[in-house]
């Protein structure tokens, strides 16, 4: 680089550096070569078909042209070194300004998007330009498509009888894909409504849309088909009527279950004041009088006292006492071999019980041994006894 | 006039129309005023039962199709071309089976093309859906296109193509001529949804209208019932001709399942890669520093030592 001094200095002067200003130009530049290539691509693509043939290559030579054009500008500016940036931007906008006037087509060939990677050099990548990339090169000939289009469609002069068809007025639209209720909906509007406006259209033009009821001829799913639906669809009904009716089993299984314990809870509960009754009895018969009793409980023990009185006070004079230590010790009779067997006492059976025997060998229930009351009741009960 | 005209007349034929034309001069429009179709339908080989059952399903909806034997190639389909004109047929119908899983869906027009490739997914058939709606066979059935249909070239060009296989001509051999469902083809997500719908009809309870029964149709009320079967397709590639010729229209949001199914395995193999080399790291930092996993503690070990 053999440069005068002076333009040196005067390049320092304005503060530019024009190595850095010639790479950022190259790397603008690359672009638009590429492009260029890939527009003689679809030139030659073009040339094979009938109806874009001769349109498209006009369109690239002007494209090429268009290019080299800014190459020259370029080049020259890079020898000049005067011009500023700015202005080459303006050079850029007004040849694609008169190029935006085509067909764009040439605008997809021209634009910087669609330039597949393996294309775009790694140094490109590093420079300040920014290009999205694709891994696929777009195509999407539109004048081809339109071409083949109006080769194969149909006239319009056709009457609806012979088409059926029908489009929805307006694009569907579908929110969330994945959601499948929605989704289906959709396209059971979409489709009703063009059942209905199919419908008005061929009875308008004098047709037949519904099948007689007498009309019958083979269907699109065979009877046997069908039955298998219908048991498919019975077989549902049957089991979710089963499912029901399990689960109201289990419901009432479960409520029955409650009403077992309930009982068992009251016959316990029965139970304790019923033994708590005995002993409030006891300690009136020992003559200590609870203050805890209530008037009540007062009557039911006399009662109960009363009724117990006459049964176990004493028999003919003699006390309860005296009869256990009479039974004990012996008062008259024969006291020897008084308990040993005999031919009769062995064949007696009367104290065997069947279901007793059976529960001593398989043991299962074994009794709890009794808890001790909890604190309330042994405070509450022994309140007199404290004292 | 015969509805459709054989391009070698015979004499009869011949007398015929000229000793109409005699009567009544026809309007040039004429023969363009049918909408005359035919669908080869045929499959290739390697198609799995579901395939099968989904062909089966097409064809007997289909009654202006023409069901072939599996085609044995999957590199000439051109030949395709050759069947098609053997059975005066102007669509095709392909479906192209890879590897027993992939169904790829050709629609072509015979001979002269366009042609579209789509990858059809979320294959459902009539017999699998137990839905409970059914048809004639051979009835005609309404086509409800998406208005997104219109919005691009390419989708424009697949609704006709998709209008000319699935749409019964009028006066098709063992074709109904009443119209009892409903072909609907939605774009979502950018793939074509397929549905076929039973058109059920019901009486509507009649108002008390004094005009009412002077109108002889009785007043109807549509409702749909779904008949099956479901499939998706999403657009890959649209060629020129028939079976060949220049792409004019590529689909590049469409990732190959090979592709999609290679990511998946990857994404797996990753997590073992990950480990394996970050045992190796571990195992160069350990011969780095000296230290050797297996090494027998000498007495100068803090475990020995600090006891």
């Amino acid at each position: 680089m053999g440069k005068s001094k002076l333009k040196s200095a005067l390049l320092q002067h304005q503060g530019r550096d024009p190595i850095r200003e010639k790479q950022k130009k190259l790397s603008r530049r690359q672009p638009k070569s590429l492009c260029r290539r890939g527009g003689n691509g679809e030139k030659e693509e073009e040339e094979g078909e009938e109806e874009g043939g001769n349109v498209v290559p006009e369109l690239v030579d002007i494209v090429t042209l268009a290019s080299e054009g800014m190459l020259k500008s370029a080049m020259e500016t890079e020898e000049k070194h005067t011009e500023s940036d700015p202005e080459e931007e303006e050079v850029q906008d007004s040849n694609s300004a008169n190029r935006g006037e085509e067909v764009e087509e040439v605008e997809e060939i021209e634009s910087d998007s669609d330039i597949p990677l393996s294309d775009v050099s790694a140094s490109d990548l590093d420079s300040d330009t920014d290009h999205p990339p694709h891994q696929k090169l777009t195509t999407n000939n539109t004048l081809a498509l339109t071409a083949s289009l109006a080769r194969i469609s149909l006239p319009r002069t056709l009457l609806f009888s012979e088409t059926l068809l029908v489009t929805t007025p307006e694009p569907t639209a579908i929110l969330d894909i994945h959601d499948d209720l929605a989704r289906e909906l959709t396209f059971y509007k979409q489709a009703l409504s063009a059942a209905n406006e199919g419908r008005d259209k061929i009875l308008a033009e004098g047709g037949q849309f519904s099948r007689p009821v007498d009309y019958f001829a083979e269907m699109l799913k065979d009877d046997e088909h069908m039955g298998k639906i219908r048991q498919k669809l019975l077989d549902e009904a049957a089991g979710t009527r089963a499912a029901q009716e399990a689960r109201k089993q289990r419901d009432l299984k479960k409520f029955g279950k409650k009403v077992q314990v309930a009982r068992l809870q009251e016959r316990e509960r029965g139970k304790r004041e019923m033994l708590e009754r005995v002993k409030v009895l006891k300690r009136k018969r020992q003559g200590a009088e609870t203050e805890t009793a209530t008037e009540t409980d007062m009557f039911d023990v006399a009662l109960e006292e009363a009724v117990k009185g006459r049964r176990g006070d004493s028999r003919d004079g003699i006390s309860h006492k005296r009869q256990k230590k009479d039974q004990k010790y012996g008062f008259g009779g024969k006291k020897r071999f008084a308990k040993s067997t005999d031919a009769k006492s062995s064949g007696d059976l009367s104290g065997f019980s069947s279901k007793k025997n059976r529960a001593q060998f398989t043991g299962v229930k074994k009794r709890k041994p009794a808890m001790r009351p909890g604190k309330s009741k042994r405070a509450g009960g022994g309140g007199g006894r404290m004292r | 006039m015969p509805s459709s005209s054989p391009p070698n007349l015979t004499m009869a034929s011949v007398y015929k129309s000229v000793s109409k034309t005699g009567a009544k001069p026809p309007s040039p429009d004429e023969p363009d005023k049918k909408n005359k179709q035919r669908v080869l339908v045929l499959t290739s080989r390697g198609v799995t039962y579901r395939h099968r059952h989904l062909l089966n399903d097409l064809v007997a909806m289909l009654p202006h199709s023409r069901k072939d034997a599996k085609l044995d190639t999957k590199s000439k389909l051109y030949h395709l071309n050759e069947i098609a004109d053997l059975y005066n047929c102007n669509n095709i119908l392909f479906f192209e089976a890879r590897k027993r899983q992939d169904l790829y869906v050709w629609l072509s027009k015979a001979p002269n093309g366009p042609c579209v490739k789509m990858h059809l997914q979320n294959l459902h058939t009539m017999e699998e859906l137990h839905f409970t709606g059914n048809a004639l066979k051979g009835s005609r059935p309404l086509l409800s296109f998406d208005a997104r249909f219109d919005a691009t070239p390419a989708m424009q060009l697949i609704k006709e193509m998709l209008h000319h296989t699935f749409g019964v001509p009028k006066g098709a051999r063992k074709s109904k001529p009443f119209t009892d469902h409903v072909i609907s083809f939605t774009i979502a997500d950018g793939k074509i949804w397929f549905r076929n719908y039973q058109i059920s009809e019901a009486e509507v309870a009649k108002s008390v209208d004094p005009d009412a029964p002077k109108s002889k149709a009785v007043e109807t009320e549509l409702s749909l019932v779904e008949i099956g079967p479901r499939f998706v397709m999403t657009p890959i590639v649209i060629l020129e001709g028939s079976f060949g010729g220049p792409v004019i229209y590529e689909n590049k949001e469409f990732v190959s399942p090979n592709a999609l199914r290679a990511e998946i395995r990857n994404r797996k193999a990753q997590k073992y890669h990950a480990r394996t080399q970050e045992k190796t790291k571990r195992e160069v930092k350990m011969k780095a520093l000296g230290i050797e996993e297996g090494r027998e503690k000498g007495e100068l070990d803090d475990d020995v030592l600090f006891t």
